[in-house]
């Protein structure tokens, strides 16, 4: 600031005290950028982990209030998004205010009256943000839900190949995605051409400032109450300030945004899962399970999907579960594993209620195999193992054997791709019975998983199935009596209740639906089975 | 300027794709050559204002001087000229500016609409081969991802890249103008910031790429395992999942940050160079100051051009991997467009079967050489009704595809009434047969329009008469919204078996003259599946009809059954004639017949 009485000297020092400060300053940015590159990067790794463990403690009400499409969003592109403001938060939102303040101390230090110029600006550079954002926001929200389409419908496009082209509806199609185009380009032209306002207001903001403050300078420089080189300090100073706004400003216009997307990952981590395990880690009597005038009903459902459902499961039994589409078949499994928890009536394990039971235990005692084969990438013996972690590679090899895979899998290293796309329906039916019959369980829970076996593969892999379950109570759903006409006890399901229980011949005899269920699928055939 | 290892490896793609990202542009010429007026007007104008600034700051300084020494009053006029000039550019300035991303925001809209829209028309135009060479997901990420990574490509540096080169220049040229030996000083920074970036990204690069691979398999077990929720429950096996996963989260972070602190270190470099010059400046200025070989007004304007000339620096270097990005996803989606459309030759006009379909002598393999169908020979008549059985695998689906023309037969012909169906035209083909597969494919609309889809000229009564005979119109008027009831993204608003009721109720609106049921009510239940087959079997009694289901059950009446395994035709006959012959087929009825009554 003495560039007009100084000497050289004041010069050299000055300058080499600016020297030493940016030094200073730069070594200190490099650590705030190490420290906060490791801190944000560590804060999205532990919000994963905290979201991913809370998701896996959901139960099915919880999945499907969320979806799981929705869950997988919310652990993986919210908290990347989240990271992302927090990183830039941390390098420049840090500095700003500080900037800020530096900078004003420094006009104070100047002493002028020019103070209200700066004033000015940072309104004007309010005033706009507030446009920006008032017109943007909305804007922005339209653009999610978009994207969404767009996705939406592009999937849509790509799993109906073979129906689009068999309807030859190509041009339905291409018009219906071009709808979504349509829109998706002219609210991104509206975003785009609001938010592309900020860089130009905000530099002629600047540029007039400093305009503004060389006008009213003059008079003052001229009066004798201020010096040039003050003047140049204060444009200097002011265009830092300015700067720092700015930069609030902008990360303001982020923040809406993120907001949505912790808002989203917030209510993951508020949501506790409903099913919790009680401290019962052993039953003492035969392991009987009893179905006492169980319901169940989906929430905001309008009915039951079961209504008062009484049976019960003993060791060396087979009891069936036949009935139509939407009977409520799988609901019933999925309440045994507590998958999801009974809406009024109560399930007994050997008298005691299973919501007693330490859930890892309660599950350990069952297997269920559900109607569409799920698999996860890995080998194939990586997913056996599901069944039973420290299973032996015979145990493996063993149950292979009884669910007849042995031919189509050449070795227990055998890469599974992601959700078992490297195997056809029967073959993943297969491995999923396979994983079942591994370690040995108390319940076995088969939902119409022979489905997509044919005829001689389903009776082979069954028969193994009798030595395998022969201590075990067994459940088996299914829609045809074929499958499931030597069970012990056949219970006949319609719309959620249970019609009537027996067996094969009594049910022929005395039960109109399974009367008619069985003539459906036998036809004529049943005529001479007679 | 950084490059990356693989631009030096292969400079062939990398030009292919800049080719590809000018051919894109070449349809805006008149907009993109307005854009370039644009930006290089507003440089000029910003870069002329800081000079201004300047002068004005002298007259300042030497008005304060001279103010002791009475030598004249001061030439207030001048100094109003300078700053209203001043206004005049900046003004000016910013409104070309935003003139520029103006035009710029409308021509990358419009290019990644086109580029949309020219993807999904790809992909309906695609034959299913062709098809079955690229995966969904990734032909998705190429619609969604890529599209957008080049617009925002295009948008935040195409332009802004040539504006910072434009900027470079002129704040060279104007600080040259005004100080020869404080522009070298500052100009000699330039190449050493560039360096020093240079050096840290090819540094962060390997970072960047191995957190990216990181990342993705961090994705996918969360995918699978929120998919497979119910097996990781059921099977205790939230623990391992959990270790699993925290490793893949871990080894991803230990990555990441590094990735990340090296990017946030550009900040920094870019500041802390400019700071130097900023040191260099003010402390060489001060020196020609006092010496009077500068006046103090130009030390201003160069503190203002070092800002300016960091900007574009830090504009270039940030943009040098977005650039990459959208290189790299202008050169995905070419590859998926540039993809050759079989083109369909034959015009004939098939206009529904007279007299028979014939296989002759059909073979046919997978371009990987997998044979699925061998010397196969047939004969259906109109109005015949075709059960074809074997085990999975044996080829049943196949024949259906050959049929539809989903794919051509390698070896032999197939013929409608004589004529190869090679020489028909595809889609009149399509258009005559109606066909129900095994997975329902509906789509996020109304069940109404989804049902439409099987004729669109169908009003409202036609549709709930389909429905009724596909026995879907029961559970879809229990629906709270019935035929309004939109079906949701995973359509998990109903079941697997009503869905297949939709498809089947669309089909029997669409009303042709033959039909391919492939395993279409395998979700149904047994009950309605009569029901259903009853209501079919009167829709096609002068039609002819393809069948495959593997509950032999249903398909007893049929007036011929191919059996077929390992793609050929072993036995073919009515039901009783194949009992009779006691072969293949007996054996498979008998198998489940025992299979009842053991």
């Amino acid at each position: 600031m003495g560039i007009r009485n100084a000497d050289f000297n004041v010069i050299y020092s000055v300058g080499l005290s600016m020297v030493g400060m940016v030094a200073i300053s730069t070594v200190a940015t490099v650590v705030v950028a190490y420290f906060s590159s490791i801190v944000s990067s560590r804060y999205a790794r532990d919000l994963r982990e905290v979201v991913f463990k809370r998701i896996l403690g959901f139960s099915n009400h919880e999945l499907n209030r969320f979806s799981r499409a929705s869950l997988i969003t919310r652990s993986t592109n919210d908290i990347n998004q989240i990271q992302n403001v927090m990183g830039m938060l941390f390098r420049t939102l840090l500095f700003a205010p500080i900037i800020a303040l530096g900078g004003i101390i420094k006009v104070l230090e100047i002493g002028s009256d020019l103070s209200w110029i700066i004033v000015l600006a940072f309104v004007s550079v309010s005033v706009l943000l507030v446009f920006v954002i008032r017109n943007v926001l909305p804007a922005f929200r339209r653009t999610q839900i978009i994207v969404d389409y767009i996705n939406r419908v592009s999937r849509e496009i790509l799993l109906g190949v073979p129906v689009i082209k068999a309807f030859v509806r190509q041009d339905y199609e291409n018009q219906r995605f071009d709808r979504f185009n349509v829109e998706y380009r002219d609210v991104n032209l509206r975003v785009y051409r609001i938010l592309f306002l900020m860089i130009p207001a905000m530099t002629l903001i600047m540029n007039l400032m400093i305009v503004l403050i060389l006008y009213f300078g003059l008079f003052d420089v001229l009066d004798g109450r201020l010096l040039t080189g003050d003047v140049i300090a204060f444009v200097q100073y002011s265009t830092q300030i300015v700067t720092s706004f700015i930069m609030i400003g902008s990360l303001t216009i982020m923040l809406p945004r993120v907001l949505i997307s912790a808002r989203r990952v917030e209510e993951v981590l508020s949501t506790e899962g409903s099913i919790i395990g009680g401290v019962h880690a052993s039953c003492e009597g035969d392991a009987i399970l009893e179905f006492r005038n169980v319901s169940y009903r989906y929430p905001n459902a309008l009915r039951d999907t079961l209504h008062d459902v009484t049976f019960s499961l003993c060791p060396g039994r087979v009891t069936a579960i036949i009935g139509g589409t939407g009977s409520g078949k799988s609901t019933i499994l999925s309440l045994i594993p507590r998958l999801q928890d009974v809406t009024s009536g109560v399930i007994l394990l050997d008298g005691r209620n299973i919501r007693d039971y330490d859930l890892n235990y309660l599950r350990s005692k069952t297997a269920i195999v559900p109607q569409d084969a799920v698999l996860f990438s890995g080998t194939v013996a990586d997913n056996l193992r599901r069944g039973k972690s420290d299973a032996s590679d015979d145990e493996l090899l063993g149950a292979l054997k009884v669910a007849d895979a042995c031919d189509f899998v050449g070795s227990l290293d055998m890469d599974v791709s992601q959700g078992g796309a490297n195997f056809s329906g029967g073959q993943k039916q297969r491995l999923s019975i396979a994983r079942a019959v591994v370690g040995g369980h108390d319940f076995y829970l088969f939902d119409d998983c022979f489905s997509a076996l044919d005829v001689a593969t389903e009776s082979l892999v069954k028969s193994n199935l009798v030595d395998v379950t022969s201590n075990a109570s067994v459940l088996m759903v299914s829609q045809r009596v074929s499958s499931i006409m030597d069970a012990d006890e056949i219970i006949v399901l319609d719309d959620g209740r249970i019609v009537d229980k027996g067996t094969h011949d009594e049910l022929l005899g005395r039960c109109s639906i399974y009367g008619e269920i069985f003539s459906s699928q036998m036809g004529s055939m049943g005529g001479r089975d007679a | 300027m950084p490059r990356d290892k693989r631009a030096v490896r292969k400079p062939n793609d990398t030009r292919k794709s800049i080719r590809q990202l000018l051919s894109l542009l070449a349809d805006y010429k008149l907009r993109v050559f307005a854009t370039f007026i644009c930006a290089v007007l507003s440089t000029l104008f910003s870069v002329v204002g800081p000079l201004l600034i300047g002068r004005a700051t002298t007259m300042i300084f030497d008005g304060a001087a001279s103010i002791g020494s009475n030598s004249g009053a001061f030439d207030f006029v001048t100094f109003y000229w300078l700053l209203a000039l001043a206004v005049v550019l900046y003004v000016v300035s910013s409104a070309f500016s935003y003139l520029q991303s103006w035009l710029l925001t409308g021509i990358s809209t419009s290019i990644s609409y086109r580029l949309r829209r020219d993807l999904i028309e790809k992909v309906n135009m695609l034959s299913m081969a062709q098809m079955d060479f690229n995966k969904r997901g990734d032909i998705l990420s190429r619609i969604t991802n890529d599209v957008d990574s080049l617009q925002s490509g295009i948008t935040s540096t195409f332009v802004q890249l040539v504006t910072s080169v434009i900027t470079i220049v002129g704040v060279s040229m104007m600080m040259l103008s005004i100080n020869v030996t404080l522009t070298v000083i500052t100009v000699v920074l330039v190449p050493l910031s560039f360096a020093i970036i240079a050096f840290v990204v090819r540094r962060s690069q390997k970072y960047y790429k191995s957190q990216l691979v990181y990342k993705g398999s961090v994705n996918s077990v969360i995918e699978e395992s929120f998919t497979g929720h119910d097996i990781i429950r059921a099977y205790n096996q939230e623990d391992e999942v959990f270790e699993s996963f925290r490793e893949d989260n871990d080894r991803w972070y230990s990555h990441e940050w590094k990735s990340q602190f090296y990017s946030a270190l550009m900040g920094p470099i870019t500041t802390f160079v400019s700071n130097i010059s900023y040191v260099v400046i003010a402390v060489v200025g001060a020196y020609m100051v006092l010496l009077r070989a500068m006046a103090v007004g130009d030390i201003l304007a160069f503190f203002q051009y070092i800002e300016n000339l960091t900007q574009p620096i830090r504009m270039i270097t940030r943009s040098m991997n977005l650039v990459q990005t959208a290189l790299a996803a202008v050169e995905r989606i070419f590859e998926f467009l540039d993809i050759e459309v079989e083109m369909d030759e034959s015009t004939l006009r098939f206009d529904g079967l007279q007299n028979s379909i014939s296989f002759e002598d059909v073979g046919f393999s997978y371009p990987n050489g997998d044979e699925i169908i061998r010397n196969l020979s047939f004969t259906v008549n109109k109005g015949d009704k075709v059960a074809i059985v074997g085990h999975t695998g044996a080829g049943k689906s196949t024949i259906v595809k050959l049929l539809m023309r989903f794919y051509d037969v390698s070896s032999g012909r197939i013929t409608f009434d004589g004529v190869d169906i090679n020489e028909y035209d595809k889609n009149s083909i399509r258009s005559s047969i109606a066909m129900v597969l095994q997975d329902s494919w509906l789509f996020s609309d109304t069940i109404r329009e989804n049902i439409r889809y099987g004729n669109l000229d169908a009003d409202d009564d036609d549709i709930r008469r389909a429905s009724r005979i596909a026995h879907a119109d029961n559970f879809i008027m229990q629906l709270p919204d019935g035929y309004d009831t939109v079906l949701n993204e995973d359509t998990d608003n109903i079941s697997i078996g009503q869905k297949q009721l939709l498809t089947i109720a669309r089909t029997v609106l669409s009303d042709k003259n033959m039909l391919i049921l492939d395993e279409a009510t395998s979700s149904v239940d047994t009950r309605t599946e009569k029901l259903i087959q009853d209501a079919m079997d009167r829709l096609m009694e002068d039609k002819t009809s393809f069948i495959i289901a593997h509950r032999l059950s249903t398909i007893k009446t049929a007036d011929r059954i191919l059996v077929l395994d390992e793609g050929k035709l072993i036995e073919s006959g009515t039901h009783d004639e194949l009992m009779a012959l006691d072969g293949y087929y007996k054996s498979l009825y008998d198998r489940f017949d025992a299979g009842g009554h053991r």
